[in-house]
Order: C-alpha cells, then sequence, then structure tokens
C-alpha cells in the first residue's frame, strides 16, 4: 500500500513540475515577440568565420560585409553604383583608373580616405597576410607579384592615394569587369592605425571593426545572433529605410525554416521536402546562386584512355537527362545547363548568353547522338565493348550527391551500357584528390568570383591553376590570351564566346546544371535583391511595409 | 585515500599526455589541409602555411603545440580567422554545459524515480509503463525527438519557441530531448539494480528488524541499488556538459557540440586539438569526480582502498 502511494506522489511530483515549467515558458514567450516598425529578421546557416575583408572568404560574410562596408564602388542589382567614390576617369588604355572620393566617415566619425584603400589593398596582397582571396588583386599592376615574392616592396603595387581624397589604380591589362571586382569584400578600406592597434583581435568583435557602410554592426553573438543598425554617419543614409536587422545564426535548415513560418524571421530557403507543396501554394521564389555543375574529365588518367576521348565525353555528355535529373534528385530547383555559361553574366550590353545564344546539349538525354558518339569513340580507342569502358565517379559525402550518382550511373547504364562506380569523399578530399589528379571523372562545381563569364572560362587554360583535368588546349589558350589583354570589348566577347564552343565540343567538363535556390519571403519586405555574385540576399533599400 | 588520489592524478595526466599526442599525428593524418579550398592556389595556399606555422617540419610542430598546451593555450582557430580556440570554448562551453547541467539533473531524477517506481511495481502497470517509457527514450534517436517536439509544441501548439538560447522557455525542449537517452539508461539501471539489492541479506534483516517498508526502501534498497547510476553519472555528465551536436544544431543552441564535428570538416587543428584536450581532461575529470563520490556513499569502498 505505502510502495503504491509512494509511486503516485512521485509521479504527480513529475508532471506538476512539467506542468510548472510550461505556465512560465509561455508567458516569457509572448512578451519577447513584439516587433517594432523597420526592424527585419533573418537567418544564416553557420558562424561567420572572419568578417576581416581581406581574410574574409565565405558567403555570410560577403553578405554582412556589403551591408557594413562600403568599397570605392557598390554594385546593387548588378548594376555598378558610385560608393565612397563620387566619380572615376579611366585612362585611353584602360589601364589606369583615377578615384575622386566623397566625404565619408567611419563609424569613429573619422574621414574615409585614399589612403585607407590603398593600405586595405596592399594589406590585401601583401603574402604575410595569408589572405585566401588575394588573387583578387592579381589584376592591379605587380600584385601578383608581390603576393608570390617575386618582389617585395610594396610601393611598386599599382596602387596610390595621389592625396587624401584621390586613389589611383594601375593595372596589368585592360579588364572589363574591374569596377564590379571593386565592390567584392577584398577591397573594402580598412584603416591603418584601426587595425595595427587591434592587432590579433582586429575584426574578432563588433568593437573591434570600423564600419563605413550603410549599416554598422552593433552586436556580434558568435554562433548566436548580429544585429545590425542603421549607420548614421553613412552618406547616403536617407536611402537607408531598414533601422534594425537582426541575423540569427541557425545550423539546422528545418529549424531555421519552422523560426519562419512562427513569423520570427521574414526571409528563409525552402527545404527541399517543402519545396513542392510552396511551389504549388505559389510561394516559392527561385533565384540563381551563381555555381555551375559539371562532370570534369581526367585526361591523363594512366590505363583509361577513353577519359580523354572527346567523343566518349560526348557520349556521357548527352546520355544524361538533365531535367529528369533535377526533377527527381533536386526537386525541380536548378535549370538543366546545356551551355557552359551561367544564364546572368554581364555581355555587352544585355546578358552574355542573351548576346550570344546556344544550347550544345539538350534538357533530356539525347540516346541517338550519345551512341552515335560512343561508336565513333569505340572505333578511334579501337574497343567493342562499352561496358570495358568503366570509370569511377567521385563526388562528396552528402545525401545529395549520392542520389546525383546514383541517377548519373543509372542513366549511363541503361543509355550506353557504360559502368560507372561511386566514391564518395568529405568535401576536402575530395579537392585533395582533384589537385592530385588522382580521379576518373568528378562532379564537380564553380562559383563566380565578378560579372563576366571570364570567371568561369579562364579555369580551363593550360597550367591554370585550378585546371585538374590535365587538359591542354592551343587554341582555347589563344582565344582566352586574347580576351584577356584586348581593349575592344567586342572581340573580346566574340572570343569568350568561341572558347566556350570549343570547350563544349572539345574541353574535359559536361556542364550538369546550373543550381537555384528556393526561398520564402514575407510580403511585407520590399525592394529585397538576390544577388548570383556577392551578398546573396542585398537589403541595402529595401522597406517594411506592414 | 590521499595517496589514491595521487595515483589517479597521475595516470590521468599520462591518459591526457598520449590522447593529445595520437590525435595531433592523427589529424594531420586526414587526407587534405586546413587551406584547400576550391578557389586557392598553391602560392597562397603556401602564404597560408607559412602564416599559421604549418610549414615547419612535424616534430617542430609538436614541441611548440606541447609547449603552449602547458601554459594553457591552444592557439588561433585555422577557420575562425582572429579567434584562438580558448576564445571558441570560453564562449561557447556556457551555453552547453548549461544544457548539460539541465540535462543531468532531470535525466537522473526522473530515471532514478521512474526505476524505483518500476522495480517496487515489477511486473505491474506502473513497471510497464516506466519501462516503456526507458524503452522510447533508448530507441528514439535525438534528431528525431528534436524537430518532433519543435512541429509539436512550438509550430502547432505555439507554447514554445522553436530554437535559440534565450530565457527558460527555451531550454524546455532541449533539455527534454538531450536527457531522454541518458534518464532511460538510468531508469533501466535503477531499476535492475533495485531488484538485484531486495534479495540481498541486509534487506531480509532489516525486515526480520521489523523497520517499516519507508525505511527499508529508503535506508537500505535505494541507497545500495543506486552505484550503478552513480558509475555511469561520470560519463554522462562529461557526455551532456561538453555538447552536442545534434540537439544543439536542431535547437540552434550556441554550444560547443558543432565545433568538434566542424573542426574535423575544416581540418581545423587547433580546434579539433582543442576540443579533443578539453573534453578529454573533462572525461577524465568528471570520472575522478564519481571516484570519490563512490567512496563517499559506499563505505566499503573507502575501507577497500
Amino acid at each position: 500500500m505505502l510502495k503504491k502511494s509512494l509511486a503516485v506522489a512521485l509521479v504527480l511530483m513529475l508532471v506538476a513540475g512539467l506542468l510548472a515549467g510550461c505556465g512560465q515558458q509561455s508567458s516569457q514567450q509572448q512578451g519577447g515577440e513584439q516587433k517594432q516598425a523597420k526592424e527585419i529578421a533573418f537567418t544564416i546557416g553557420a558562424e561567420v568565420p572572419s568578417l576581416d575583408p581581406q581574410k574574409a572568404t565565405d558567403t555570410y560574410a560577403i553578405l554582412i560585409g556589403h551591408h557594413i562596408f562600403e568599397g570605392l564602388v557598390r554594385v546593387h542589382n548588378g548594376q555598378v553604383q558610385p560608393g565612397i567614390a563620387e566619380k572615376w576617369e579611366v585612362s585611353e588604355d584602360k589601364t589606369t583608373y583615377t578615384f575622386h572620393l566623397r566625404d565619408a566617415k567611419w563609424s569613429d566619425g573619422k574621414p574615409v580616405t585614399a589612403y585607407d584603400f590603398e593600405y586595405a589593398i596592399k594589406r590585401l596582397l601583401d603574402p604575410n597576410t595569408a589572405s585566401e582571396y588575394a588573387f583578387q588583386g592579381y589584376y592591379i599592376l605587380n600584385g601578383e607579384e608581390y603576393n608570390k615574392g617575386k618582389i617585395t616592396d610594396p610601393n611598386q603595387i599599382g596602387v596610390k592615394a595621389l592625396d587624401e581624397k584621390t586613389l589611383q589604380i594601375k593595372l596589368k591589362v585592360p579588364v572589363k569587369y574591374f569596377e564590379s571586382l571593386l565592390s567584392f569584400i577584398s577591397f573594402m578600406p580598412v584603416r591603418k592605425d584601426f587595425v595595427e592597434q587591434m592587432g590579433d583581435k582586429f575584426a574578432a568583435d563588433a568593437d573591434k571593426l570600423l564600419y563605413n557602410g550603410p549599416f554598422i554592426l552593433k552586436e556580434w553573438k558568435h554562433e548566436q545572433e548580429l544585429v545590425l543598425e542603421k549607420n548614421p554617419n553613412y552618406w547616403n543614409k536617407d536611402a537607408i529605410k531598414i533601422d534594425k536587422v537582426t541575423i540569427y545564426v541557425v545550423n539546422d535548415a528545418n529549424t531555421a525554416y519552422q523560426m519562419y513560418e512562427n513569423g520570427e524571421t521574414d526571409w528563409e530557403y525552402i527545404p527541399a521536402e517543402l519545396v513542392e507543396q510552396l511551389d504549388k501554394e505559389g510561394k516559392a521564389k527561385y533565384f540563381y546562386d551563381g555555381a555551375v555543375f559539371y562532370l570534369q574529365f581526367n585526361v591523363k588518367r594512366e590505363g583509361k584512355p577513353w577519359l580523354a576521348n572527346e567523343n566518349f565525353q560526348r557520349a556521357i555528355g548527352f546520355a544524361i537527362d538533365r531535367e529528369a535529373l533535377i526533377k527527381s534528385v533536386l526537386k525541380g530547383v536548378s535549370d538543366p545547363a546545356t551551355r557552359y555559361v551561367l544564364p546572368l553574366l554581364a555581355g555587352l550590353e544585355k546578358t552574355f548568353v542573351e548576346e550570344y545564344p546556344y544550347e550544345f546539349y539538350s534538357k533530356n538525354a539525347d540516346v541517338a547522338k550519345a551512341k552515335e558518339y560512343l561508336q565513333k569513340a569505340m572505333k578511334e580507342l579501337n574497343i567493342s565493348d562499352p561496358s570495358k569502358m568503366t570509370f569511377e565517379y567521385l563526388t562528396d559525402d552528402t545525401q545529395r550527391a549520392k542520389l546525383t550518382a546514383e541517377f548519373i550511373q543509372d542513366q549511363l547504364k541503361k543509355n550506353l551500357g557504360i559502368n560507372m562506380t561511386i566514391k564518395q569523399v568529405p568535401f576536402k578530399q575530395r579537392l585533395e584528390l582533384m589537385t592530385k589528379m588522382d580521379y576518373d571523372v568528378v562532379f564537380a562545381g564553380w562559383g563566380p568570383d565578378y560579372n563576366d563569364p571570364m570567371t568561369y572560362l579562364d579555369l580551363w587554360v593550360t597550367g591554370g591553376g585550378h585546371n585538374d583535368t590535365g587538359w591542354s588546349n592551343k587554341q582555347y589558350d589563344e582565344l582566352i590570351q586574347f580576351a584577356k589583354t584586348t581593349t575592344d570589348f567586342k572581340k573580346r566577347a566574340d572570343a569568350m564566346f568561341e572558347a566556350e564552343k570549343l570547350l563544349l565540343e572539345k574541353g574535359p567538363i559536361v556542364p550538369i546544371y546550373f543550381r537555384q535556390r528556393a526561398w520564402v519571403c514575407n510580403d511585407r519586405i520590399k525592394g529585397l535583391v538576390t544577388d548570383f555574385i556577392g551578398a546573396t540576399f542585398d537589403f541595402v533599400y529595401a522597406d517594411v511595409q506592414e | 585515500m590521499g595517496r589514491y588520489i595521487l595515483n589517479r592524478l597521475f595516470v590521468s595526466l599520462v591518459t591526457a599526455w598520449v590522447l593529445v599526442t595520437i590525435v595531433f599525428f592523427l589529424v594531420r593524418l586526414l587526407p587534405g589541409d586546413p587551406f584547400l579550398s576550391e578557389k586557392v592556389t598553391p602560392e597562397i595556399k603556401a602564404n597560408m602555411m607559412r602564416y599559421y606555422g604549418l610549414d615547419k617540419p612535424i616534430h617542430i610542430q609538436y614541441m611548440t603545440f606541447l609547449k603552449n598546451l602547458l601554459k594553457g593555450d591552444f592557439g588561433y582557430s585555422l577557420r575562425y580567422k582572429n579567434r584562438t580556440v580558448n576564445e571558441v570554448i570560453k564562449q561557447a562551453f556556457p551555453y552547453s554545459a548549461d544544457l548539460g547541467i539541465r540535462a543531468v539533473i532531470f535525466a537522473t531524477i526522473v530515471g532514478v524515480t521512474l526505476g524505483i517506481i518500476a522495480a517496487l511495481n515489477r511486473n505491474r502497470t506502473w513497471d510497464y509503463l516506466a519501462m516503456f517509457i526507458a524503452i522510447v527514450g533508448v530507441s528514439v534517436p535525438s534528431f528525431v525527438i528534436g524537430p518532433l517536439l519543435q512541429y509539436v509544441f512550438a509550430t502547432k501548439l505555439n507554447l514554445l519557441p522553436v530554437s535559440q538560447w534565450k530565457g527558460f522557455s527555451y531550454t524546455i525542449m532541449p533539455t527534454f530531448a538531450l536527457s531522454l537517452s541518458s534518464l532511460a539508461l538510468m531508469a533501466r539501471l535503477m531499476r535492475a539494480s533495485m531488484l538485484d539489492v531486495v534479495n540481498q541479506d541486509y534487506i531480509k534483516t532489516a525486515k526480520a528488524k521489523g523497520l517499516s517498508p519507508f525505511q527499508i526502501i529508503w535506508k537500505h534498497q535505494i541507497r545500495n541499488a543506486i552505484l550503478p547510476v552513480i558509475t555511469v553519472l561520470g560519463p554522462v555528465t562529461a557526455t551532456l556538459l561538453t555538447g552536442t551536436f545534434v540537439i544543439e544544431q536542431i535547437f540552434a543552441i550556441p554550444g560547443l557540440g558543432k565545433f568538434y564535428i566542424l573542426g574535423i570538416q575544416n581540418l581545423d587543428y587547433s580546434l579539433v586539438l582543442g576540443m579533443t584536450t578539453f573534453y578529454g581532461l573533462f572525461l577524465i575529470a568528471a570520472n575522478f569526480v564519481v571516484d570519490i563520490i563512490y567512496g563517499l556513499v559506499d563505505p566499503r569502498i573507502r575501507i577497500a582502498r
């Protein structure tokens, strides 16, 4: 009897404890949910590794940097606008830029000067800064030489503050996209005295950085949240409507989406399993994130001569049903890549793809064409059984990578009788195997560094730093070299188009898809712009209308 | 007792040294290197390796590491630039510890209680109910329980916040989700141990002396039966306090858990080493404390040593 009553008492205690907990929390939650006007919130998927402009590399730093810093120019919705530079002149040979700076202030009230830009660019290129994105400064005269230690005098670098308000930048060769490049985070100014005063702690916390952009970073609770506030010192502050931005760090995509559903945030990526449903409801939006994914062949692979065979590569390319792959694996989010250059990149007036329309591969599998190419390859290689032409497909260890691999494996088996095996490894290991050229075929991707087709095309020149295929084509090299040095931008675009066609016909890659991202956004947010190169979400000029 | 403690301390230190040494070399054996990325070029990578001293011969790197370790300095994170590993741990550990302590307390109280209820009502409804809860706790993984709780209590019922760590209401779901498996473990241990003890001679003696059932259960049965639970309390505390990847991910808690996994993915040598050392020392310390508590709870152990 006593045992029973003891048990009942214990259970009652437990239940009471739970109920007490519930009551307390619900009252607390209601208090914390009041939102004032002109406040927005969203999530990012990981802690920002670094907001030091010259060391930052990841998408979140680039997103936040776009809003808290301002470079010589600002790129908004693909258009170059004056930033800290009010106006600028370009020399006849298009290699010398002279920027005239406006009156602008750092968040501590001191003026932003041309010296801050000179210091930042030299800091980017200094080998002792160990900046991963130093290559963004290689366009500048002697920038590459200084970074690689071939020259040691920083004064030889082609950047100089002529006075407080005038900055001169000299380039190695004309660079059509140089202006838009200057909005990239690596070129954001930093002030020498502040950087030196902070030493190793520079940019480690919100109070260890200076801001000159539309917003200032008010709070940085690592791994938790960042709070931005409108910068009262910003030169163009009247154009900024948002007062406060809260950025939550939420790693789990489903949790992040639940927060959006609960009204805690204003926009969010859609988890894969909900895309179809939200698409039907008309709520899903899409944008290209800039990345193109392709199969990359190791043409120097010993014992597998077919990997170097152009016809074999094309056969693979035509045998894959890109549209079906996107539908089944990516839930319809992404676009079949029938060519290599992303449809959004700038041409001369319109986009490059509008000015140079082209479709090499089809959206669906073209089995007849694939077989035709395969026959040619077998003849050239003197192989009679396609199942002998095996290869290993290297990819990441994610679930999506696995499904993609299995889909392609199935298509090749079904359409061509080719057997491929799948090797899944962690991301870093895949990169290492690629660098060492220890693979047969790899599923790889590339994101743009600037708004121009060259960001994709110059990868594949002979000896290029990222050309891990062993492919070398003299004509291709010449076309790229010409495009990189000519001052005639029409001829330049023509040459790039020729290069793209050549790559698709003979090159070691087979494009699969241009990645898109599906997202939702609260209707009250106006003027939010998605960007496929820099900020991803650009809310500089956004507004809130309840 | 004093000599016993000294002896244990020495063994603990040697264990810690072996641990960090093995991890130091193993992490460098992983394919790839910390600065491998899609965009990096060999020259730029060389700059970065030099900056972080990774271009030096490995034995020199090891000596530097040990020297700094003795000073308690884990060095700069290779990924979270401008932040030291000490800072990362200092800032993230309180969140993990906060969550962990809540989970340990909840798991111990509820787990032990359930175990007692089950044992006292062996093969009756209360027993089945308690063991059902225990089996659910062991078999449903936290990545299922977490989102399920979020869906029911946050999205559908709107009673609790979905995620983050900003006050008591934010702690309820993660604490519950985190403690569930330890709770189940303790409940089962406690039940088995209670049933074991009930057949001992001293219980019969107590009954024969005419003690009340409450006294028998409280003074003799529970006190003796709780030893196995204390044994697991050490490792359970260390595991729960130093952060758990899944729960912290799901509930967006800025704790330590994710740094281990991310550190390995990014090959952030200093972060992985720092985390291992920290976790190792914590585990060793927790076991050490448990050994001492043992002695307090059970005089037999104290005398034997």
